[in-house]
This record gives structure tokens, sequence and C-alpha cells, in this order.
């Protein structure tokens, strides 16, 4: 078990090294930070003046062990943009985008799964074919477009939701169910297809045939086995939330680390962008670090290495 | 008991009061203006954070040593008293004195060590200032010291008789020397102090500046308690909200769509000229596989373009495209409204002056930045068609940012042109963005695109020292010429700035894009 997790944490750093190596090569040889931060015509001792400010006048291999050593004890830096501590821009952040995730991923699980399971239940039937019509539509449609959709709607022509921003509980409304559209359709699909393949399963058959009640077969008989296809969804979808916030959040201007990437990129602020990835990658491998530990005990038989 | 039906109503009550931001005032109270912005600049210092985002809120924050009267005067030539009351100029030497008892948003008073601060080397012209970006617009300046406790006198290298117009933008807002020196520059550029009439209370780059009024204000308490100014980059969002309530104001509305938001009766639309103008810059320099090098096939494309038709398809009416360079209508006695252009919409004189010069038909790089200048790319596109239809051939590369497009190889190069800054003069345009130090004209710049000719040097001598209109008017006609001879570049439009507001209050807006939430461009409803 020891073995089990000493190599789930090596791997997790490797993956932290290479994501903060990449973005660092990626950010440094995509073009001169110094050149988007001054004015185009800039005077050579103003630029000069800048990159001596920020270090960036030493070599890329100088830059790159400062950076990691700063990422070891913690320092994340400053912006380049306006000088104040990175983790203190992105933590202030945080809080929008995990209201944000957290209340989609719920609306979406508590919307996607049951609608999944009902829509295997009656297998080719009306509800069948209307959740999965509905569940393409959420698939298929593009965040942003359904966002605007909405704020046409509900904020321009109806006038009942604020159109952006946050403040009240109002606000959070729009923003939710787009993120959570996309999400709840893919849940419904792949909540449907892992029930049917158990729903057919001889074991089903035999608990039907001992006279379980047919709620009792579904909740503790089938669910619990067409489980790990769905955790594995789940999982793939955390990323998929903060992927897709980066859209919503730009659409209804929330101020989560979504907006702040987008924002820190196109201002090529290095450092910001950098503990941006960071951060969102640290999310990711916990992310399937929980996937990898509910698969555990789910399966007892990944636990013991499928021995 | 709480019914399904009664908690419907109370719901739908309180869902309709909360999202449509209902004003609600006491008797006697001040409203919050609420204004959706695309962007805000990353930071509030008033020579580093130069950009239209800040532009227009700066006003509100800091108050300018010379003002310029855009209401009594629309051309904006006439000067007038602001933080300085009174000037006058003995041969190099500007005297200016202050207004007595200005306070700054934490309660110091304004002495003129401020001032000559906020002017002077260390800040912004001297070895290495804390905004550099200042060398620009105090080029000239030798001397800025305070010689009595609301004197200041400014000396220039030669006689300058435009020193108070400078200090109508940028360089003339005052800023609080001992808080400046005590924070810094990049920390006073996040929380300013100015002696403005809001204070700054919360900025969030990338999210909201929050303001709240500032009652000393020297010239009296603002008729709001507060203005926000919120990043809503979708102008869908921003529409919604300003024809919910949500916003007061908006700005950034793109011209195609101005005709659908004048159709909600709670909603006006206005649009001023800016003083900024698109262009379409050549590369004029001797490099490997540059045929712009050769004045004719530059000409040429001048020759070819109908831009009247394409401002007039693309704008509808909104803006005018100027057909001689330079001679603009905000320069007052400079404008000519008689002058001809030199390179008229005529494709056989395109096709004969292309025949003329050694061009083969290789394909010339347009570097554009995308959705930067609106329209910019719908224009580029007819235009590309034009140049095909003379014999030239032009790929539209659309890039996604300056520094995209800043790299070389290019030919031609999108950018604009500001004529902002001495108030009814085109010092701006025709020389501090042409001139030999300018980033169009200087080796060691990315926008380096022609060497100042020696006519336009010659003519800028003239020009540069000339103290009377009369010799200053030749100077410049001169310049004028020398430039349009060797063509390095084609005006497009004059940009259209443009803002939507409630149909309750009354604004005035500017041409400088500068949005003054007090005085007499702001009424509010009572």
């Amino acid at each position: 078990m020891a073995r089990f997790w000493l190599i789930k944490l090596a791997r997790t750093l490797l993956t932290l090294w290479f994501v903060v190596t990449f973005t660092f090569i990626v950010l440094r040889t995509s073009g001169d930070p110094v050149m988007a931060l001054v004015g185009p015509d800039a005077l050579p001792d103003e630029i000069e003046q800048f990159r001596e400010q920020w270090g960036l006048n030493q070599s890329l291999v100088v830059q790159y062990f400062s950076y990691i050593g700063q990422m070891v004890t913690g320092q994340f830096g400053v912006s380049l943009r306006n000088s104040r501590p990175v983790m203190e821009i992105i933590l202030e952040r945080v809080p929008w985008t995990l209201l944000l995730g957290f209340c989609s991923f719920a609306l979406a699980a508590l919307v996607g799964i049951p609608a999944g399971i009902a829509a295997a239940l009656r297998r080719g039937r009306f509800l069948d074919r209307a959740v999965m019509a509905v569940a393409v539509f959420g698939f298929a449609l593009p965040n942003f477009f359904m966002g605007i959709l909405l704020i046409l709607l509900f904020s321009l022509v109806l006038r009942v939701l604020p159109s952006s921003g946050t403040g009240t509980f109002w606000h959070l409304i729009m923003p939710v169910l787009t993120l959570s559209t996309f999400t709840a359709g893919t849940l419904a699909r792949f909540t449907r297809s892992a029930m049917l393949e158990v729903l057919e399963r001889p074991y089903m058959r035999a608990a039907a045939a001992k006279g379980v009640s047919s709620w009792r077969r579904i909740v503790f008989h089938a669910f619990p086995n067409a489980a790990i296809p769905i955790v594995t969804i789940v999982g793939l979808n955390l990323g998929q939330l903060i992927a897709g916030a980066i859209v919503v959040e730009t659409v209804f201007a929330w101020p989560g680390i979504g907006r702040l990437l987008v924002t820190a990129v196109s201002a090529r602020d290095l450092a910001v962008v950098q503990g941006l990835v960071l951060v969102i990658a640290f999310t990711m491998v916990m992310a399937n670090l929980a996937v990898d530990l509910i698969y555990g005990l789910l399966d007892p038989r990944i636990r013991g290495g499928g021995r | 008991m709480i019914t399904r039906r009664g908690f419907g109503k109370v719901a739908a009550g309180a869902l309709a009061l909360s999202a449509t931001g209902t004003r609600v005032l006491a008797q006697g109270e001040r409203p919050v203006i609420n204004v959706a912005v695309d962007n805000l600049w990353s930071n509030f210092n008033t020579i580093n954070g130069i950009s239209t985002t800040t532009r227009r809120i700066f006003p509100n924050i800091y108050s300018v040593l010379v003002e310029r009267d855009l209401i009594a005067d629309p051309t904006g030539v006439t000067l007038t008293p602001g933080l300085a009351t009174e000037w006058s100029r003995e041969g190099k030497v500007w005297t200016f004195q202050l207004r007595e008892g200005v306070k700054f948003h934490d309660g110091v008073t304004m002495t003129a060590e401020d001032v000559a601060f906020s002017l002077g080397a260390e800040r912004l012209w001297g070895e290495k200032p804390f905004e550099p970006r200042g060398k620009t617009f105090t080029e000239g300046f030798i001397r800025v010291e305070a010689v009595g406790p609301l004197t200041v006198e400014i000396e220039t290298e030669h006689e300058d008789p435009f020193v108070p117009g400078k200090l109508s933008g940028y360089i003339g807002f005052v800023v609080p020397k001992e808080h400046y020196l005590k924070v810094g520059v990049d920390a006073f550029g996040q929380h300013p102090i100015g002696t403005g009439p809001y204070s700054v209370v919360r900025f969030t780059p990338g999210e909201v500046l929050e303001t709240v009024a500032f009652d000393d204000y020297w010239d009296g308490a603002p008729p709001a308690a507060g203005v926000n100014w919120k990043i809503v980059p979708e102008f869908a969002g921003r529409m919604a909200g300003v024809v919910s309530g949500e916003f007061e104001f908006m700005v950034n509305i793109p011209t195609d769509q101005m005709a659908q938001l004048e159709s909600f009766d709670n909603v006006t639309v206005r649009h001023e000229l800016a003083g900024n103008y698109p262009a379409m810059v050549f590369n004029t320099l001797d490099e490997p596989g540059n045929p712009l090098t050769d004045v004719n096939l530059r000409r040429a494309m001048v020759h070819a373009v109908d831009m009247e038709a394409i401002t007039e398809a693309l704008f509808g009416g909104l803006t005018i495209h100027p057909a001689v360079p330079f001679n603009f209508k905000e320069y007052g006695d400079f404008y000519d409204p008689d002058a001809e252009p030199a390179y008229p919409y005529d494709p056989d004189k395109a096709r004969e002056l292309v025949a003329a010069s050694g061009y083969n038909g290789e394909e010339l790089d347009w570097h554009i930045t995308r959705q930067f200048y609106p329209n910019y790319e719908a224009a580029a596109e007819i235009m590309v068609e034009m140049f095909r239809q003379v014999g030239i051939n032009v790929r539209a590369n659309v890039l996604d940012n300056f520094q995209l497009v800043y790299e070389r190889p290019w030919h031609m190069q999108n950018q604009s042109n500001s004529t902002e800054f001495i108030p009814g003069d085109p010092y701006r345009p025709l020389w501090l963005d042409w001139g030999p130090n300018s980033g169009r004209g200087r080796p060691d710049s990315r926008t380096y695109a022609w060497d100042p000719t020696p006519e336009y040097l010659a003519a800028s001598e003239k020009f540069l020292v000339a103290t009377e209109f009369e010799d200053r008017y030749a100077g410049y006609l001169e310049m004028r010429q020398a430039w349009i001879d060797y063509c390095p570049a084609m005006y497009m439009w004059q940009s259209v700035y443009n803002w939507a507001h409630a149909a309750d209050i009354e604004f005035i807006p500017r041409a400088d894009a500068e949005m003054r939430m007090f005085g007499e461009y702001l009424k509010l409803p009572s």
C-alpha cells in the first residue's frame, strides 16, 4: 500500500516539474516578455531598466533555476504588470472559481446522473430519446454561445437576472447554468451507457429472481457497478470545468482564475501565468489522485494492484 | 402560512429588484454610478498607465494643471485654469501660479513641490525616471522648480509657447510627492491619490476600480456618491447591463450595433470623433525583398484605395477619411478645408505607378492586430481586393497581438496616430510620431519604418522653433509636403469613441475619451 502511494506521489511531483518547466520554456521562447510589457517605441535604456528590474537580463538557465528555487520555497514572485505578489493575486480569485465550479458540478451531477439512469431504465422509449436529445444539445452547444443566449434572454429581454459580475445569488445562476450544461450532458450520456451495460449482467437478473425490489437493484446492485466509468468521466470533467470556466468567466465577467489566466496570457505577465498553470496543474493532479483513490474504494481489485 | 403562490410572488419581486439594479434613493442621497467598461489598464500611474482605458477615468481621480474647455469651445483649443490659475512666459521660462487650498485625497494640501515633482526629472525625464514614457512629453524641459509655495517655473531648451497646452494632457496630472516617494511608483499605480473629485477605494486589476466622492474636491462636491468601473468583456453583457439598469453607462459599442442599442427607449447612445487615426504604415527601409522602397509603389497603393467608400460602407457616415494627412479639423487654424489630396482614388494612375516601379508581383505581407482597431480587418479585406485590381498582391496577415505584428519581416503594419497633445497644434502626429526620435524613425525601435528625409528634417527646424503662428504654419506645410512626397503611410479614418447611458442622465462626452463624472459634464436625475 505504501509503495502504491509513493509511486503516486513521485508521479505527481514529476508531472508538476514537467508542467513548470514546459511553461517556463514556452513562455520564454515564444517571444521577449519585455517587449510585450513596454511600449512599441520604448527607448533602449527604458527596456534595459525593465530587464534589470525583473531579472530578465540574466541567462535563461539562471532564470530557470532561480524560478525553480522560488517554487520550492513557496515563492511565486510578483506580477510584472502591477508588482503584486502572484499568490495573493491567484488566491483572491480561487474562491470565485471554486464557487462556480462546485455549484456547476453539483448541478450537473444532480441532473446528469439521474437523467442518465432514467434514460437507461426507459431505453428506447420517449424519456430515453428526450434525455439524450437534451444531453446532445447541452454537449454540443459551445459555452460562449450558450452564455450569450442566456444573457440576451434573461437580462435583456426578460430583465430578471443580472448580466455579469458577482454580488448576489442571482449573479450565480447564468454562469452555473452555462458551465453545468455541458457537464450534465456528458454525465447523462456516460451514465446511460454504463447503466445499460450493467443492467444486462446476470447478477441483475439473479437479484430480480430473488425478489429484490427494483429501486434496491438500481441503487445497490447496478449503480455501484456502473460507477467506475462515471467516476472517470467525473475526474476528466473537473478539468473541463476549469477549461470551461475560462470562457464562462469572460462572458459573465466572473472574477475567477479563468479570466485571470486570459488577461495574464494576453499581457504576457510571466509570473502570474506560471503561478496559474502550476495551480491548475496541481488541481488536475489532485483530482486524478482522488479518482484513483475512489477507484480503490469502489473496486478492491484495483486497490490490491489487480491481484 | 406561506403558500406556493405567495412564495412565487415574493421570489419574483426580489428577483426583479436585485437583478435590474433599480435605483431606490432617499431624498438628497447621491447615487452610485456603475460603468461597464471593456477593459482596465493594469495600473493608474498617470504616465506608465497611459491608455484609452485609463484616460477615460483619470480626470475623475487626478486634476490637471491646465484645462481645455470642450463645452464652450468644442475644438478644445481654448485653455482655462485648472490646478494652475495663471501662467506667463519670459523667454525660455514659464511661471505657473497654483490654486490655493487644493487637497489630495489623503487630506494633504497640494504645494508647488508636488507640481514640480510631478513634472520633474526624477519622475519623468531624468537619467532613470520613475515613469520613463514621460520623456516623450517633456522634450525640451531642462528645469522644473518650485520657486514659491504656490509658484512653479519650467525652463525649456528653446522658447516654447506651447508648454501650457502640453500641461493639459497626461503630464499635467498632479501627484502627491511625499506619498508617491513613500510607496513607490508601482504601489502608487495600484492605489493612486490625486486631487480629483473621486478617490480610489479599491482597484482589482482585470476586474474593477471603485471610487467614492471626494467632497473636499477643489471645484465642489461631485454629483455621485461614487463611480464603479467594472470590466464586462462581452459586448452582450455590457448592452444587457445598461438596458436592464444594472449599469448607468457602458463604453465601446461596435458601430454596427449602435442602432440596436438606440432602439431601447431607456438608453441614449452617444459618439464623438476621436483625436486618433488608424493607418497603414509602409516599411520603406532598404531590407531584402522589400519592393516598398520604391516610392512609386507606395503612392500606387494609396491611389488604389477608395477609402471614402470604405469608410462610408463600414461606418455609415459616423466618421471621415482624412484625405490630406495631418490636415485635421481639430487643429483649428492649421486646418484647410480646401486642401487637395496628393494621391486621390485613381486606379489607372495606380496601375501606371505600379508599372513605373520595380514591383514584380511578389506578395506584400500586411501585419494586422486581431480585433484591435474597429473595422480594420473588414477594411483590409476590401483593400486587398482593390490592390489586386491594380496588380498589387497583398496578404492581410491577421495576428493575435502587437508583439507578433511588430516581428519582422513585414511590408505594411497597422498602427494609429493620436493627435492629442498640444491643443490645436499638429506637433504630436507630425513630429512626435514621425520624427527621428519616434518609434517609426528610430532604428532601435520595433516599429522602425522610415528614415526622416532631409526635406522633412529641414522643415522641422523651422516648425519646432517657431513661436509665431505664421512661421509655425509655414514649417508645418513644408513638413507635411515632405512627408506626403515620401508617402510612408496611409491614414484611413478618424476613430470613433462611443458610449451608451441611462436616458435620464445628461452626459457630455469628450473627443479625448475622458468620461467626466462631475461638473457640467454630468447631470443626474433628481
